[in-house]
């Protein structure tokens, strides 16, 4: 898991300057809520909303690819940003637990201004 | 009974809002209340979306369409003595004059100058909890400086004779917030709405423009506001919330403007609150409807229907808790913890 996690981070900062210019991803990591969520983020500098809408299909594809190298399952992958900006600080892959799925992928808008959704499971 | 409804900024998400009002026929949803533009002023409470004129004006139009009122939040806590500057002045009043022209119907504020300043103007002045009218003789004072309606102080949402005087002092309007989940006379409530103040608008220094925003280690009031409660539950039920069905309570002493609070919620969370106070009933867990961090959620419940009745306790309550003892005896009976 070590290396799995390792692998994604500099797989991700390495494609996603390829693709967008100069960025920085300090520190990726896999986690479990309480809630019942799990899910893989990454924390990024650099990286603005505008590249997330034109490179959304690629991103989608690598954080799907990471969080499965890690055993996340991505059902809800987005993009949050800090608020009240066009910065975007993180880039999260998660499988949602019951109440997440309602809250977070229940409505059509995003579920919140500082969060861009690039996929969400059919249910 | 009228609804006022948390806006979290996007447009997407004002049209859920009124989409669902009008698909559940919730008559009740009066007005929606977003934040203002962090350029200007921060906020009393976490903002996640920086609303320009030009959006604010869009969305008031299509509220308008749809016959819901809207209303912008500029209630920081603390301005700096940022706006009895001329430059902070003439950015103040250049605002609301924006705010104006874009056909806004209200704006909340907590500073009393900024009432003033407002008095001139057509939109209506709505005084935010953040100003703390906790008695009539604060009310009188508020309602001579300008204002339409006050938000009170949740500290006094279930204390009824305070209720029932700024009634009788007043003729403005009187807003009660009925979710929000903070603590009883809680400690930290002037410094953390001071600390969102300060990290919600982009003027970290409001004599240097160019200042960088206040790098935090983290948000020290809110962390501890977690362990208090997860220490002593009893602190969840001692919370001023007001549940759906106990609405009428108030509504029988006049109070007829019921603010649901939380715009840094997901929309389907505001959603779910809105329709709950429309229909005065709730079925589930009351934290689902609390303003509240997602980690007490997650770890306790408390069914909504086993409060039934606790109202006719805390209306007249002298919340002297150590003589008293009822929230006490009632979270041994009522909160669980989630296992998992
Ligand atoms: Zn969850």
């Amino acid at each position: 898991m070590k290396k799995e996690i390792g692998e994604g981070r500099r797989k991700l900062e390495e494609e996603l300057k390829a693709l967008t210019g100069n960025l920085f991803v300090p520190e990726a990591k896999v986690f479990e809520m309480t809630c019942g969520c799990v899910g893989f983020t990454s924390d990024l500098r650099g990286l603005q909303s505008d590249d997330v809408e034109v490179f959304k299909d690629r991103i989608n594809a690598l954080l799907e690819e990471i969080s499965k190298s890690v055993g996340v399952e991505p059902e809800f992958v987005y993009a949050r940003k800090l608020p009240g900006s066009e910065e975007v600080v993180t880039l999260t892959a998660r499988e949602l637990c019951e109440r997440c799925k309602r809250e977070f992928a229940g409505s059509k808008a995003p579920p919140r201004p500082d969060i861009m959704v690039l996929k969400k499971k059919k249910r | 009974m009228q609804l006022i409804i948390p806006h979290p900024g996007h447009f997407s998400a004002l049209k859920e809002i009124i989409e669902t009002k009008e698909a559940e026929g919730l008559k009740e949803v009066e007005e929606v209340y977003m934040a203002g533009s962090p350029e200007v002023m921060g906020s009393g409470r976490a903002t996640l979306h920086a609303a320009l004129i030009e959006d604010i004006k869009e969305q008031t139009a299509y509220a308008h369409q749809h016959h819901v009122k809207m209303n912008v939040v500029l209630n920081a806590s603390c301005l700096g003595g940022y706006h009895l500057t001329f430059e902070g002045y003439k950015m103040f009043e250049w605002y609301f004059n924006e705010l104006n022209k874009a056909g806004v119907d209200g704006v909340t504020v907590a500073e009393p100058y900024l009432i003033e300043l407002l008095r001139d103007l057509p939109m209506e002045t709505v005084i935010s909890c953040v100003a703390h009218v906790d008695s009539p003789q604060r009310a009188e004072f508020f309602e001579a400086l300008g204002a339409d309606a006050i938000t009170v102080d949740t500290n006094i949402n279930r204390n009824f004779k305070v209720l029932e005087a700024i009634l009788r002092a007043v003729n403005c309007g009187i807003r009660v917030i009925v979710n929000e989940g903070c603590l009883y006379k809680c400690p930290f409530r002037y410094s953390h709405f001071n600390l969102f103040s300060h990290i919600t608008t982009f003027r970290a220094s409001f004599s240097n423009a160019r200042a960088q925003p206040l790098n935090t280690f983290g948000d020290y009031y809110f962390d501890k506001c977690i362990s208090i409660r997860v220490r002593d539950p009893s602190q969840i039920i001692r919370s001023p919330w007001i549940r759906p069905e106990d609405m009428r309570e108030y509504e029988a002493i006049g109070i007829e403007d019921f603010k649901i609070s939380g715009r840094a919620n997901t929309v389907n969370w505001i959603l779910n609150g809105m329709q709950a106070y429309s229909s005065r009933a709730y079925e589930g867990n009351l934290l689902d409807l609390l303003d509240c961090p997602a980690e007490l959620k997650d770890m306790f419940f408390i069914d909504n229907a086993d409060l039934a009745g606790a109202i006719k306790q805390w209306k007249g309550c002298k919340k002297i808790c150590e003589e008293c003892r009822y929230c006490d005896e009632l979270t041994s009976k009522v909160v669980g913890e989630i296992k998992k």
